[in-house]
């Protein structure tokens, strides 16, 4: 059955009007969250506030074994969702110029925004950033073009690469972030921070 | 902590269960050797001449058959509306959005259902439904549907039946009577229908 727009069960513009909707809850769970706060989402660079960690890591979890049960239950085709293409050089670049910009602002591109919609003034100079950057980066296309597109690996997968199943990897993927998680709550306590 | 250990709690034994399922199980678009090999023995994918020949005097527009013989054959002679998906291109991305769909039903045929049968088998075995094959081929075909032997005075009326269907399906079909090699019938040239690649789309989006 699914995914629903590549199989036309919904045209193009319900994806839209959908992804409307979701993208609204989506920036509402994130308001309410406290990730308009850019204080809070520095925290992680830190370890006094490791919510960025501990959500975003739940949201892909919860992601990853939707899709697989999905595909378990036969109601989604995962070979027709799409999967960002790897370019090796640019998103290691991409990586590094991004968590910097996090660091140095405290936003992430989605997170300012919704700082911005509650009239947040350091959001809105990050958005102005970014669109500087958007619009800088595609007016020297020419420039970056090799390293852009260097090292093109396709579309892997780790299972893939590691020579297990998928489910497995999500198991795998399971432990090591209620891991992670642990060592989020040690650092929160361990630097521990009054007001921010 | 209270809520790492309930959301330890939820995750983990769904982990657990999605670790467990054997990997070819998690994509189930396509069939494992044991389902695939129970469907062929019980031939659920032939289709008797007789159910094709209706269709196609009613015109029934869900029928859709599918020569996978050579492009050459194919313009030797070709059954009705037929189009041409050779056996050696049957993967073709160009192909895929015809043997992948739930609207028509796909009846692949070739001389006998030698070449059929492996079309349908390699289609079933990626999990493609509403593909059939032609029972008998075009040899039975031209042998019984289109020219029908008159059944003996002591045969049972079903035989008679069939006879009389036969021998007006052959008619409506351009057959009927001795087939020479001159005047056989000549199916108006099968348009390939345009196939509109169904592009991934292209989503984006990031954090």
């Amino acid at each position: 059955m699914g995914p629903l727009a590549p199989n036309e069960i919904i045209s193009e513009n319900t994806n839209f009007l959908l992804a409307f909707f979701i993208g609204i809850a989506f920036g509402w769970v994130l308001e309410s969250s406290g990730f308009s706060s850019s204080r809070k989402l520095a925290g992680i660079f830190y370890g006094y506030d490791t919510v960025v960690l501990k959500v975003f890591f739940t949201a892909a979890i919860t992601a990853m074994l939707g899709l697989l049960f999905m595909s378990l239950f036969g109601w989604t085709d995962l070979d027709l969702v799409y999967v960002n293409p790897t370019y090796l050089t640019s998103a290691i670049a991409g990586g590094v110029v991004m968590g910097a910009g996090f660091i140095m602002g405290g936003f992430c591109p989605g997170t300012s925004f919704c700082g911005a919609a509650i009239g947040k003034i350091d959001a809105m100079v990050f958005i102005g950033g970014l669109f500087i950057g958007v619009y800088g980066f595609a007016f020297t296309y020419g420039w970056w073009e090799k390293l852009y597109l260097a090292r093109y690996l396709g579309e892997p997968k780790i299972s893939d690469k590691l020579g297990i199943s998928d489910g497995l990897f999500g198991f795998l993927l399971i432990l090591i972030a209620l891991g992670m998680f642990v060592v989020a709550e040690w650092a929160e306590k361990k630097f521990p921070r009054e007001e921010y | 902590m209270k809520q790492l250990k309930l959301l330890a709690l939820i995750i983990i034994p769904l982990g657990i269960i999605i670790a467990a399922v054997p990997a070819d199980r998690v994509n189930q678009s396509r069939l494992t050797p044991h389902e695939l090999l129970q469907e062929a023995g019980a031939g659920v994918q032939f289709i008797s001449p007789d159910i094709v020949a209706d269709m196609l005097v009613q015109k029934d527009p869900s029928l859709r058959l599918i020569d996978v013989r050579t492009p050459e054959e194919f313009e030797d002679y070709s059954m009705s509306g037929a189009i041409n998906i050779p056996l050696s291109n049957l993967l073709s991305d160009e192909y895929t959005d015809i043997l992948n769909q739930d609207a028509y039903m796909n009846v692949f045929y070739s001389n006998g259902s030698v070449y059929a049968n492996q079309a349908w088998m390699i289609t079933r075995q990626l999990g493609y439904e509403n593909n059939f094959v032609l029972e008998g081929g075009l040899n039975y075909w031209f042998g019984n549907i289109l020219s029908p032997e008159v059944p003996s005075q002591t045969s049972p009326d079903e035989e008679f039946a069939r006879y009389d269907f036969r021998k007006s399906a052959a008619a409506a079909l351009g057959g009927g009577g001795v087939i020479s090699t001159d005047d056989a019938p000549q199916a108006p040239k099968a348009v390939k229908p345009p196939v509109t690649a169904k592009a991934k789309k292209k989503p984006s989006g990031g954090c």
